[in-house]
């Protein structure tokens, strides 16, 4: 009797795992992948979108923007993805994958910038960096302190000895583990330009690009830098634990807790939405994404929902997004994506 | 022992017989034959027209040699017992008969075993409706976790022995009396089979057995939990069971298989060293081993 | 013991052995105290670790049950509502209409904006799902409670300090002032927070509920259920009751032991390479998270039962077998169901932990932000702690919070599960 009942079980489950299957293959709501950093933005304008249109809300996987790319150009058809976020630009050598793999429509969109900020609680006074300090401070090897051209492993304890001119606290900086896209932009947009500030390692770049690299990128793992996970959130909990320490992420955290942390000013300019927006404020990125041409017409609600991210109300100064903490582009370079989306301008990169 | 032997021409069998016609003789005597060093097998093996008969059975356990080359027949309708010191064999032949010792991955059995001239370790016999035939009742009361009834009806019911509840009903009475049970339980049929006391479930497992009517029913110290009332309850049972069924019951009172059997064997670590009608068995034994058991000096 | 007093015949002899096992007794206690005082302690800590976890989840979490409203008076302008267009009217500037005649002398642009920003934006769709219900209601003038933004509703919940300087804050020092008219005005309370329960994802702290979520994990783990318990349990039966004891069945328990031990991401990415790229099922489909978990969840039940059905008393097979029961027989009928609790709880001891599983889903695309209530097996649907991963990934703060509550309601779930568990073993267990 019991024997029975399990077999049935198991035959109705598989029956219906198989009819399931089959009908799996029309799909009715855009799919979106990609960047974490661009995932708080582009969720709004897909609920925005899903609540004021009649199409289904967008499905959002954040996967990163690598991974988001590599699902994007893996194909054509309703098993791929329709359009990936991207904290980056796409490199070439995916924008091949892409065309390999026959997706040779790419519409590349920029939405705006993520400025990415170094903090510490407000209990303590703000920190007055240079990236050259950031370098010095952060980098597994640095140019040895009593001159002449080579490295010495990171030597400085505090602050101070980076810069006479910071105080005299430990140096703990709390930020994202290499797998995630702030990190990225953080070695690129500041270490690697702080390091570009010797010249003997700026002239490396040509000559060896692998070791300029790994100078650059290589951040120090003797316990000043700590890898304190994904979620900036708890990071954010961490410095009002940790007064002395220092925080790196995305500029929408601390515009969300301003009233317990502050940026530290970078190159002399504090991060502040206004900084970030005019491109004053070193350490930020584009944020884009990307779209399948060959998938526009096919899914439905893809020009709408393209429509609403680029409508002033979106992605606009006094836009629902800069209320999010994403800092708008200029006029101008809005309006050339606003008209490059309209037109359906295919991406080209040689 | 290599070949399976031939019934009737075989020389162990007619040394087996002639050993037979000299105890006959000395018998006067009172003489013991056999010496304890002796392994050979004393008495009569063979019954005209046997319910089931072992032909040269060997059963290891991995390397152990639990049963050594076993040749013995049970009757129809009457009564044999096993005896033998603890760990002989006894429980081991016992399962060999309805092949529960499939059940044990370790234990092999070579040799044969007919019921009713038909090899049951033969490899297209079906050991369901041998089961049906020849019935078990364990050393360790084990009733189901059901109710006395489910008990009981259990096995009619997956046979079909039964076409409807009353049929059912009649069943389980008959089966039930016949175990000396009903008057006990005949109010409380709903209730779990575990909830009553060891003797009693006993006597359940009894009537679960012969309630699928098996032709042969083997008992592996049925009373040996029970109290001398139960116990005769169930030798008055195994009396009456021997008019339909052939019955084999292995004991370690020897008064109780003087009681209730007609033939007799008696094992030792693993060979079958005398084997006879009970009576002879118990006062006149043609073996020293058999003679050194039955009179306590060793066992 | 014996190396401080090796027993000697010559002590043996002086001394009855009465006397030295009085002698030992002492130092048995002894032993025997030590030992359920470490019991105690091991237990006492756990409860200690455990209430922090609960009083801590509690602490922050039971906030987000509530939320705090504003009261508008909604004027339902026949003008805006175009009879033969409701579903597009301007719902949200019947919002502001009405937040403009509340405060008539906020002036200027930006003011304005903040004024409008207390109402949250899911009061529009409120507004609109009430005129669409009873379109009679277009001409009248009425009180609507609707939820206020996630920054109202911190500062009303004292979560955001009065006392720092303004520009440190998200709100302002004007919509203090608001704030502080609406209460005297009675217009601002907190309620009991619906939404959170009913409501699917959204970016918007005060709109987003965990509902989606619970029916994703419903789907996910029906499937699971369907497909690893029977599953689990024909694998178990076969191996225990009918496979020959040989390398090969050996080599199969080490691996299923083994696959017990597997960190789950691997059957994500087993997932990922089988029922996404070779079999095409659809991504981020509860289908797919029920087939995962399956894998994962099976060399747990699977282990159980195989335990479960080993501590089955050998009698009762033989009682069963000697009857002339088949081996299927025996099992279906005696087996089986005496080993049906053990079995029981290790399914819903797997199925708990399925349940709060969310790195093999990762791959499959079930961690994504999903708005719309799944319906069934193959709409995109997220999961329960897969919900609770991405609030805690999200800069308002609204959501910590709410983190939180979804994490009291997933332990509630799974508390009922175990709670399911010991009642099936009791309602099952027979004695034998
Ligand atoms: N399952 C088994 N595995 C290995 N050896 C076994 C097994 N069952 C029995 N034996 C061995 O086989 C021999 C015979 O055992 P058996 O149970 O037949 O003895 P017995 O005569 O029934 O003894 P008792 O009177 O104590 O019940 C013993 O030496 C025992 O150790
Ligand atoms: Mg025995």
């Amino acid at each position: 009797m019991l024997s029975k009942t399990i077999i049935t079980l198991t035959v109705i489950a598989f029956l219906a795992t198989a009819g399931v299957a089959m009908a799996g293959s029309a799909r009715d709501y855009i799919s979106i992948v990609g960047s974490s950093t661009v995932y708080p933005f582009a969720t709004v304008v897909a609920e925005q979108f899903g609540k004021t249109t009649s199409f289904k809300t967008p499905k959002i996987e954040s996967t990163g923007s690598g991974g988001g790319l590599k699902l994007f150009c893996a194909g054509v058809g309703v098993e791929h993805p329709d359009i990936t976020n991207a904290s980056r630009r796409i490199k070439k050598s995916e924008y091949d994958k892409c065309m390999a793999n026959g997706v040779d429509g790419v519409i590349e969109v920029k939405i705006g910038y993520d400025g990415i900020v170094m903090a510490n609680a407000k209990k303590t006074a703000p920190m007055k960096l240079t990236r050259k300090d950031i370098f010095l401070a952060l980098a597994k090897d640095v140019p040895d302190p009593n001159g002449g051209e080579k490295l010495i492993p990171n030597p400085y304890k505090t602050w101070k000895d980076v810069n006479p001119a910071l105080p005299a606290n430990k140096i703990e900086v709390l930020g994202p583990p290499p797998t995630s896209g702030t990190r990225d932009a953080f070695v690129e947009l500041a270490m690697e330009a702080g390091a570009k500030k010797f010249s003997w390692i700026k002239a490396m770049k040509k000559k060896d690009k692998k070791m300029y690299k790994a100078i650059c990128h290589t951040v120090r793992e003797d316990g000043a830098y700590v890898e304190a996970g994904e979620n900036d959130n708890l990071i954010v909990q961490k410095l009002n634990a940790n007064p002395k320490a220092l925080g790196i992420f995305g500029f929408s955290f601390l515009d969300q807790n301003s009233d317990t942390i502050q940026g530290s000013l970078v190159d002399g300019v504090p991060p502040t939405f206004d900084a970030i927006a005019d491109g004053s404020y070193p350490v930020s990125r584009p944020l884009f994404f990307y779209v399948k041409k060959a998938h526009v017409d096919v899914i439905p609600g893809m020009k709408a929902y393209l429509a609403e991210f680029t409508a002033e109300k979106a992605w606009g100064p006094d836009g629902y997004l800069a209320d999010k903490g994403m800092i708008p582009m200029p006029d101008a370079e809005r309006r050339k994506f606003a008209t490059d989306v309209k037109g359906m301008q295919s991406l080209m990169l040689k | 022992m290599d070949a399976p032997l031939e019934h009737t021409d075989d020389s162990r069998i007619a040394k087996a017989s002639t050993v037979a016609s000299e105890t006959v003789k000395d018998q006067s005597s009172g003489r013991i034959l056999y010496s304890r060093d002796s392994r050979e097998t004393v008495g009569e093996t063979f019954v005209d027209n046997p319910r089931m008969s072992c032909r040269n059975v060997d059963v290891y356990y991995d390397d152990k040699h639990a049963i050594k080359n076993v040749s013995l027949d049970i009757g129809r309708n009457q009564v044999i017992a096993m005896i033998g010191p603890s760990g002989c064999g006894k429980s081991t032949i016992l399962r060999c008969l309805n092949r529960m010792n499939d059940t044990i991955d370790i234990c092999r059995v070579s040799g044969e075993i007919l019921l009713d001239g038909v090899n049951i370790y033969d490899r297209h016999i079906d050991v369901v409706p041998l089961r049906a035939r020849v019935g078990m009742v364990f050393q360790k009361p084990n009733p189901f976790p059901k109710s006395i009834y489910d008990n009981v009806a259990y096995g009619p019911r997956i046979h079909g022995l039964a076409q409807n509840k009353a049929e059912m009903d009649e069943l389980v009475e008959t089966s039930l009396r016949k175990a000396g049970l009903w008057e006990e339980v005949k109010d409380r049929l709903d209730q779990p089979g575990t909830g009553l006391s060891g003797g009693q479930q006993q006597r359940l497992c009894i009537a679960r057995t012969i309630a699928v009517s098996p032709e042969v029913i083997l008992m592996d110290e049925p009373c040996s939990a029970l109290d001398p009332i139960a116990t005769s309850i169930i030798e008055d049972l195994i009396d009456e069971l021997k008019q339909q069924f052939s019955i084999a019951i292995v004991t370690h009172s020897m008064q109780q298989a003087s009681r209730v059997s007609q033939r007799t064997a008696y094992f030792h670590l693993g060979d079958l060293i005398e084997v006879g009608e009970t009576a002879q068995i118990f006062t006149n034994p043609r073996h020293q081993l058999t003679q050194d058991y039955i009179t306590g000096r060793f066992g | 013991m014996n190396n401080r007093r090796p027993p000697s015949t010559g002590t043996r002899s002086s001394r009855k052995a009465i006397d030295i096992v009085n002698a030992g007794l002492a130092r048995r206690y002894r032993a025997e105290k030590r030992f359920r005082f470490y019991g105690m302690a091991a237990i006492a800590a756990s409860l200690v670790f455990l209430s922090i976890l609960f009083i801590s989840i509690f602490g922050k979490g039971y906030p987000a049950f509530q939320q705090t409203y504003i009261q508008l008076d909604i004027f339902f302008d026949p003008d805006i509502l175009a009879r033969d267009a409701l579903t597009t009217a301007d719902y949200p500037g019947l919002v502001k209409q009405s937040l403009r005649r509340m405060f008539p002398d906020v002036e200027g642009r930006r003011d304005k904006r903040m004024l409008y920003k207390i109402a949250s934006t899911g009061a529009a769709y409120q507004i609109r799902n009430l005129v669409l219900d009873d379109p009679d209601v277009i001409g009248k003038t009425i009180g609507i409670w609707v939820p206020a933004d996630d920054d109202i509703d911190m500062f009303f919940k004292g979560h955001i300090p009065r006392d720092v300087p303004e520009s440190e804050r998200r709100i302002k020092d004007r919509q203090i002032a608001w704030i502080d008219h609406l209460i005297k005005e009675q217009r601002i309370e907190k309620h009991f927070n619906r939404i959170l329960l009913t409501a699917g994802d959204s970016r918007e702290p005060e709109l987003a509920g965990i509902w989606g979520a619970v029916m994703g994990s419903f789907y996910t783990l029906l499937v699971t259920l369907l497909l690893s318990f029977p599953i689990g349990i024909a694998a178990a039966v076969y191996l225990e009751e009918f496979a020959p004891k040989n390398k090969w069945t050996d080599l199969i328990e080490v691996n299923i032991n083994n696959l017990a031990a597997v960190p789950s991401i691997v059957f994500g990415l087993l997932g990922l390479a089988v029922f996404l790229n070779f079999f095409g099922l659809p991504r981020s489909a509860p289908l797919v998270g029920g087939l995962v978990l399956t894998l994962m969840t099976l060399p747990t039940i699977i282990i159980a039962s195989r335990a479960s059905l080993q501590s089955v008393p050998p009698s009762i097979r033989e009682a069963a077998l000697g009857i002339g029961a088949s081996q299927m027989q025996m099992v279906a009928h005696h087996v089986l169901p005496l080993a049906m609790p053990g079995i029981l709880t290790g399914t819903i001891i797997g199925m708990a932990r399925a349940l709060g599983e969310s790195a093999p889903l990762l791959m499959i695309g079930m961690v994504a932000f999903i708005v719309d209530i799944p319906g069934g097996f193959t709409d995109p649907s997220t999961v329960l702690p897969v919900q609770i991963f991405l609030w805690a990934d999200s800069p308002e703060r609204a959501f910590v919070e709410r983190t939180s509550a979804a994490t009291m309601v997933l332990l509630a779930f799974l508390i009922v599960m175990n709670a399911a568990a010991v009642y099936l073993r009791k309602r099952f267990e027979r004695r034998w």
